[in-house]
């Protein structure tokens, strides 16, 4: 066995390597679990999601798919289905029914399932097969409309098909979200027969695709080249839905956590890295006299470090690993799909924290240390001062390149290191003052008191950067605390329990009378009736919308698809003025589509309504409150240009489980009315949006264990200090009272004055964070004032007492020895 | 016995930057030391012997003046060759033992053997432990030994490398007069057995007077204590 290898066993008994690889392990295992989880996490957002889509990736086309386009999936080893969808009357006896009818491939849905029932209005089951060829499955409310049942024929064009079952839900319907028509599955291939699909009728024909996400970016690479005006590509969570920016904030929140941890991670590596060093400096000037060369002690750390990084490292990710499947089988009761495996290549992250952190926080010290001249032995004043300021530097810049890494971007890192940075120049400062303070109002050192508040300003460097590593904890803490419950809170708020889930349309003035009585008859709550009107902007002050975006990349919301109008003369309930006047003869535009089309007050906008064209000026701009039981609208124009339009009527409900099927046969007699649910889309929301509480809670929960253990390293870095100081009270007769007394003055101050600062360091990053982050409001958190000090002072004088209860307990005798 | 020069040391010259400005120690030393010889460097409190004991050794360079040990010089030498030199030919005892705290009796005087490759490190240890009397505590830690006991650990690591030379800086500084006596006894016994070079600095009068010669360190000069 190597000389490294004896003197590295040999010192792992001493505990001073085994604190610096146990800080190893918590940074890597800290870094690897989170990072998993995330990934697991963000896996099965997709994979909820695309239940949504019925695939992974979607080509929607106006015209029919090409057979390249399926032969490449098939070369890509892609799966893949294929949808057609279109609108036609469906015929049954005497009853006749416009109905939106989808033809499907066998494979159909790639992701998700059918829900189906036997029995009219009934709840559903799964089934992953499709209707067979002669078969249709058709929904509860047009078998009714159709006055049939389970086993009876339908006409669609050409041929007649059998009922087989009833649809409840179908997966891919939410994507076509604006097709409200009473729908209906059939097997493609009686598509042919049924003559229905002629030149020049409306056809939705969709590719369905599932598989590797590499080779589903290669395929949109190879296939958008060749797309015309028609046809998109669809992913599941698209821009600007809301179930996007309720995953995009979570991804926020986990990455702001994960890269936290790496800063915790590497307070700790940090803290552990100097220990090592301050415990080794006497011991290298000794082997040093011995004779050991520079030379060789190089060899030998520089060994120990990579055997410290291949034990640290591989056990860090072992337990990081653990801790994720832990996590993990915690959460899984909750998911309804369960957790997709996480990526193996992931653990790289982990890998690179610890490389990182050897590097940065371990070689400059240690290269440091090899530097000790000998004559330390002799002369202990002579002993190199550690050029901490070049070390600081260093460590900053690792843990920012980090941070780097681990985000894959610079602006989280850069905003989060100005404000450490500020931070630590600002816990100096008042730290400083704090002790200076703390120490002239104690002259003579007689109380426990006295000497704790001494003492924080007798060893000032030491305790300022305690201090600062206590702040940067505690408020990295009230942080994620702060932000989770803002995210939760602000979804619940966004999705109350009785969001609106059905949506009527195509409701006529003489029909109001009769739909209102009807559901105030079930007591289901409804929304006023807003009349609505069909219209697509055509140009933008004067430049039409085709030349603006030529390839309709990056086409906004508003100009990409014909929008709801509405009239009204006061603003409605759940809008709230934003800028402009909502009563001047001009439009109102909601404020999330202004923003993406670049429109502010004055722009003018050309409307194209029923062939008509209307130009008006933008004259305000509002928002809309999501949860409110209201049908938002983009427009709302004056009721002077709409009134003389044919409008009809629209209106939301919320149903729940036990008015659904009465609901539904109430609405039989409006055969014209339609009906659109999408509450299967909100309770996916729900869903996910309690996973996400749950897994941010559990993040977080580790998150802050691997600060309580950094609080305790820090704690234990100062350690024999204080040893040797209780011991020395002690043997010069002070009780073991005083010398706790003391010892909890000293901590409670620090703890107090971390809290502080760290509450107001939390409360302006949360400001910073709501506002450029999560493009939330920002609020002010009094409990953050509360929480700060009372975790401060609580923990750490736990913490403290806890760590040197030997200053207390052992003879005197003994600690003087151990030193 | 021809008595060759073990350290041969000709206008010593040692000044240190402080943050109080420049502090001369050592002002043109000259001196010679044979091979075998036992010296004595004594002298008040920050006169400079610690510091002149240090450049002998090799752990530090001196400003000017030139210091020859066995006709090589240590002056204008990297650390790198310097350390190789101590490792070979110098042997350190301390006033306050300076014993590495995580290794066991046997493993702190295995060290100098075991830096250099020796195979035999822990029989040779063991043999020097016995000679120290401390063979029964062969596996124990310095801190369970007691102060006497770890000068004689110390000592036992000084002689592992078969050095030339034993510098001693108050080696009996912090033991009581018993203890101390012993580990005088010990050095001078290794002196004499192994025909080592003894330069000690003692605040000691009885320890003084055994060696061959006494030095007297003054203010940054030395004189040669006659007799
Ligand atoms: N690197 C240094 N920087 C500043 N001053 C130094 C340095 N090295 C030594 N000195 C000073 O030089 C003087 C001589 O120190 P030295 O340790 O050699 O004295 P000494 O004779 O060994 O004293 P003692 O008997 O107390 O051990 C002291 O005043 C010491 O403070
Ligand atoms: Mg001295």
């Amino acid at each position: 066995m190597s000389f490294t290898f004896r003197l590295m066993l040999r010192d792992l008994r001493s505990g001073d390597l085994l604190t610096l690889l146990l800080a190893l392990i918590i940074s890597v295992s800290t870094v690897t679990s989170i990072g998993l989880f995330i990934d697991r996490l963000q896996l099965s957002f997709e994979k909820e999601s695309a239940t949504l889509l019925a695939a992974d990736r979607l080509v929607r086309s106006d015209d029919e798919i090409s057979k390249d386009w399926v032969t490449k999936a098939t070369d890509l080893n892609l799966q893949y289905a294929e949808r057609t969808s279109f609108t036609t009357m469906m015929f049954a006896n005497d009853a006749l029914q416009l109905s939106q009818l989808s033809a499907v491939t066998d494979a159909y849905p790639l992701r998700g399932r059918f829900l189906v029932d036997d029995s009219l209005f009934g709840t559903g089951y799964n089934t992953i097969d499709i209707p067979q060829p002669g078969e249709v499955w058709v929904s509860s409310r047009l078998a009714s409309l159709l006055n049939v049942d389970i086993g009876d024929q339908v006409e669609v064009g050409d041929t007649s098909l059998t009922i087989a079952k009833l649809l409840v839900r179908d997966p891919g319907s939410s994507t076509s979200a604006f097709a409200i028509s009473p729908r209906a599955v059939m097997n493609m291939a009686d598509v042919a027969a049924t003559n229905v699909i002629i030149p020049g009728s409306r056809v939705r024909y969709s590719l369905l695709l599932a598989g590797d996400k590499a080779a589903l970016d290669e395929y949109e690479n190879w296939v958008t080249p060749q797309f015309n005006d028609s046809q998109r590509w669809r992913t599941p969570v698209q821009r600007g839905e809301r179930i996007g920016d309720t995953i995009g904030r979570a991804e926020s929140f986990l990455l702001l956590a994960g890269t936290l941890a790496v800063v915790m991670a590497g307070v700790a590596m940090a803290l552990a890295s100097a220990r090592f060093v301050k415990r080794h400096l006497m011991q290298v000037a000794i082997l040093k006299t011995l004779g050991a060369t520079p030379k060789l002690l190089g060899k030998v750390f520089f060994q120990q470090l990579a055997v410290l990084f291949i034990v640290g490292s591989v056990l860090g990710l072992a337990i990081g690993w653990g801790i994720q499947e832990v996590i993990a089988s915690i959460l899984s009761g909750l998911m309804s799909t369960g957790l997709p495996e996480p990526s193996v290549i992931r653990l790289w992250l982990g890998a690179a924290t610890g490389l990182i952190s050897m590097l940065v926080f371990c070689l400059p010290l240690m290269s440091h240390l090899i530097k000790i001249s000998p004559l330390s032995v002799l002369q202990p004043n002579a002993r190199v001062e550690l050029n901490s300021a070049l070390i600081y530097v260093v460590g900053f810049m690792g843990i920012y390149g980090l941070m780097c890494i681990y985000t894959n971007g610079f602006l989280l890192p850069t905003i989060m290191t100005i404000a450490i940075a500020g931070i630590a120049l600002f816990v100096a400062g008042i730290g400083w003052l704090a002790f200076k303070l703390g120490r002239s109002l104690t002259s003579g050192a007689t109380s426990g008191w006295q000497i704790g508040l001494a003492s924080l300003y007798r060893r000032l460097v030491p305790n300022l950067f305690q201090l600062l590593v206590f702040t940067l904890i505690i408020m990295l803490t009230l942080i994620l605390i702060g932000i989770k419950s803002n995210l939760i809170a602000d979804w619940q708020q966004q999705l109350p329990e009785d969001a609106p889930n059905h949506y009527l349309f195509n409701v006529q003035a003489n029909q109001i009378e009769s739909i209102n009585s009807a559901t105030d008859a079930l007591n289901v709550p409804r929304s006023d009736w807003y009349p609505m009107v069909r219209g697509r902007v055509v140009s933008v002050n004067n430049e039409s919308v085709q030349d603006l975006y030529p390839d309709e990349r990056g086409e906004p919301e508003l100009y990409e698809r014909e929008l709801n109008l509405t009239w009204s003369d006061t603003i409605g309930q759940g809008n709230t003025l934003v800028s402009g006047n909502f009563s001047a003869e001009g439009l109102s535009v909601e404020q999330e589509a202004a923003k993406e089309a670049n429109l502010t007050l004055g722009d003018e906008l050309s409307i194209n309504i029923g062939g008509n064209l209307v130009t008006l000026p933008i004259t305000s701009i509002r928002t809309v409150d999501w949860g409110s039981m209201q049908p938002n609208f983009y427009l709302i124009l004056p009721r002077s240009v709409l009134q003389d339009y044919p409008a009809n009527f629209v209106s939301s409900l919320f149903i729940d489980e036990t008015s659904a099927q009465p609901f539904y046969k109430s609405m039989a007699q409006f055969p014209t009315v339609s009906i659109l649910n999408v509450g299967d889309v909100l309770r996916q929301i729900q869903t996910i949006i309690g996973q996400l509480s749950k897994a941010i809670q559990l993040v977080l929960f580790c998150i802050l264990s691997a600060g309580a253990l950094v609080l305790l390293a820090s704690v234990r870095s100062t350690l024999e200090e204080r040893l040797e100081e209780g011991a020395l009270l002690r043997v010069l007769g002070a009780k073991s009272a005083l010398v706790r007394q003391a010892l909890l003055v000293e901590f409670g101050a620090l703890g107090f004055f971390a809290g502080l600062i760290a509450a107001l360091g939390a409360e302006a990053c949360l400001l910073g964070l709501q506002v450029f982050v999560f493009n939330s409001a920002p609020s002010f958190h009094p409990s953050l004032w509360l929480f700060g000090p009372a975790i401060g002072i609580g923990v750490i004088t736990s913490i403290g007492l806890l760590a040197s209860r030997k200053v207390l307990n052992v003879p005197p005798m003994h600690l003087l020895r151990d030193l | 016995m021809t008595s060759n020069t073990a350290i041969k040391v000709t206008n010593l010259t040692h000044t240190v930057t402080s943050n109080t400005g420049n502090l001369t120690i050592l002002k043109g030393i000259n001196m010679e030391i044979k091979e075998s010889e036992s010296v004595a460097i004594v002298g008040s409190s920050g006169s400079g012997k610690s510091t002149l004991l240090g450049l002998l050794a090799g752990l530090d360079v001196n400003t000017s003046g030139d210091i020859l040990v066995y006709d090589q010089p240590f002056s204008g030498q990297s650390e790198e060759k310097r350390a190789l030199i101590r490792g070979e030919h110098v042997g350190f005892v301390f006033q306050s033992f300076h014993l590495l705290p995580s290794l066991q009796a046997i493993e702190n005087v295995m060290l100098p053997a075991e830096l250099k490759g020796d195979k035999d490190a822990r029989v040779k240890a063991e043999a020097l432990l016995e000679k120290v009397g401390l063979s029964h505590r062969l596996t124990h830690y310095p801190r369970q030994l007691s102060g006497g006991e770890q000068q004689r650990v110390a000592i036992a690591r000084a002689f592992a490398s078969n050095p030339k030379i034993l510098f001693a800086d108050e080696p009996t500084g912090n033991l009581d007069e018993e203890n101390g006596k012993l580990i005088i006894q010990l050095l001078f016994d290794l002196n004499r057995s192994q025909g080592t070079t003894l330069v000690m600095v003692t605040h000691d009068n009885e320890l003084a007077k055994m060696c061959d010669r006494q030095l007297v360190m003054s203010a940054g000069q030395l004189t040669e204590k006659s007799l």
